[in-house]
């Protein structure tokens, strides 16, 4: 019966399998080169392609393959009030002067939602409109800048908000209102879908004289 | 829950039609709970002042110059070490950052902020709508019940053919003679609901009590023809609302009444 390596014949003395353990180490040194003395690594054969467990995570190549296509975005489907009694998309608008004030209103009607578990679609902001204050002049006729006012606009999209809930939380975000912050709630219609896209001049400009 | 459905169905249809069984009805009533939202943001408490006052300060350490600034330490600079060239900018009409902030300085001393306590406030004066700005004042109307005269939110019986709204919205127009544009109802949905039992005294078969269903709506604009008004109206904050309801009547109340 062939021993394997290491293993040793209990023969009583202690110095004895001292012994047969030197060799059996030596033996395993030779097989092993990474290991050999000197620290730096001597041989390049390394196993980790051929290793049994190689490839253990992969699953990409069974998932079904998704082919991205660039379209645009399409517009959500609206859900009327039916005998449920649920709105459909609304927009709630917040729009201000100040952003600071803007945002955190922003903010705290979107979490209010979430913790009131209203789902929450979507929130964006619209492109701020710059609006230039002119003073007619006390002494002339002329016309000199008095202010530059930024609006800002942001919109918290929210679907199925039940007509019995929706005058609660409707109290709730018009007590909390903060200074100089309007807040509008709406249907989501397409014109406002439309409003955040920009419009393609150039393709206008050859469409019309293609037409003409 | 399924006895009391059927109830208010029994109520709906004609006496004549239902068959036989004794069951009583309710009468339905539909009320108004007209609300001014506050005008002015409530002041702070002394330990917000503090901790408002604290931000304020680090920010503008911490923030960058604006546009206006920075044109301002420029034009400093340039007075300070004027260049030796044609023009000279305090000679030139260009209009240096100093002078806007001057006259926009005096534009701030001169404008007058009104306050906060008006003249009703100090008067106690409760029919009018200028007082207590910082919180919402609720409409109390006195109304002929039974045979009291009691402090209520203004309702009116239901009729047929109508939503509980309609009754509600009628019960507005008959109060304050305003026409249906200058109060925003809030939805369909009632906030609330005050059932009472009729003493045994009263009481019929047909009708055993009232089911009150409270609607909430805010007024918009703040000013109010008073002279439409019919009934003894009052404008009450939710803490003065004590002084005249019944305690029961309070108690289911104040559950939809917010005040922050």
């Amino acid at each position: 019966m062939r021993l394997p390596l290491g293993q040793v014949l209990c023969l009583g003395k202690a110095a004895f399998p001292k012994q047969v353990f030197t060799v059996s180490r030596s033996a395993a040194f030779r097989e092993n080169p990474i290991c050999a003395v000197g620290g730096t690594l001597l041989s390049c054969s390394r196993h980790y392609q051929s290793q049994p467990t190689h490839g253990i995570g992969r699953f990409r190549h069974l998932a079904p393959k998704i082919v991205k296509k660039r379209k645009e975005r399409v517009q959500m489907k609206e859900i009327n009030p039916g005998t449920d009694y649920e709105y459909g998309d609304l927009n709630i608008e917040i729009i201000g002067y100040d952003m600071c004030l803007v945002e955190g209103y922003a903010r705290f009607v979107h979490k209010l939602c979430q913790n009131l578990s209203v789902r929450v679609i979507g929130s964006y902001a619209l492109p701020t409109k710059t609006t230039e204050v002119m003073v007619v002049q006390e002494v002339g006729n002329k016309m000199y800048m008095d202010a530059v006012l930024t609006t800002h606009q942001r919109v918290v999209q929210v679907r199925s908000l039940s007509a019995t809930f929706a005058p609660i939380l409707l109290e709730i975000m018009q007590s909390n209102q903060p200074e100089g912050v309007r807040l509008s709630v709406k249907e989501y219609t397409e014109s406002d879908f439309k409003i955040r896209l920009k419009t393609r001049t150039e393709l206008e400009d050859l469409m019309s004289q293609l037409s003409n | 829950m399924a006895v009391e459905t059927w109830r208010r169905r029994g109520a709906l249809w004609l006496p004549g039609i239902m068959a036989a069984p004794t069951r009583a009805s309710w009468r339905l009533l539909g009320a108004l709970c007209l609300q001014r939202p506050a005008i002015v943001s409530a002041a702070l408490s002394p330990m917000e002042e503090v901790v408002a006052r604290l931000m304020q300060q680090l920010e503008t350490e911490r923030s960058r110059l604006s546009d206006h600034e920075v044109r301002h330490q420029a034009e400093e600079e340039q007075l300070r070490h004027p260049k030796d060239r044609g023009d000279d900018l305090a000679s030139s009409s260009v209009v240096l950052a100093r002078d806007l902030e001057e006259v926009w300085e005096d534009r701030f001393q001169k404008a007058e902020l009104s306050p906060r306590l008006t003249d009703a406030d100090k008067n106690n004066d409760r029919t009018s709508l200028n007082r207590k700005l910082d919180s919402n004042l609720t409409l109390l109307v006195k109304q002929k019940v039974g045979d009291q005269e009691l402090w209520l939110l203004p309702q009116m019986e239901w009729q047929s053919g109508e939503t509980l709204r309609n009754t509600a919205e009628r019960a507005l127009v008959s109060f304050l003679g305003e026409s249906l544009t200058g109060a925003k109802f809030l939805g369909n949905a009632p906030c609330g609901l005050y059932k009472y039992k009729y003493p045994r005294a009263i009481s019929t078969e047909d009708s055993m009590g009232a089911k009150v269903f409270f609607f909430k709506a805010l007024l918009q604009s703040s000013h109010l023809s008073k002279e439409e008004s019919k009934a003894d109206c009052v404008w009450v904050t939710k803490s003065e609302m004590e002084d005249y309801l019944k305690p029961e009547y309070l108690k289911q109340i104040s559950r939809f009444v917010v005040d922050l």
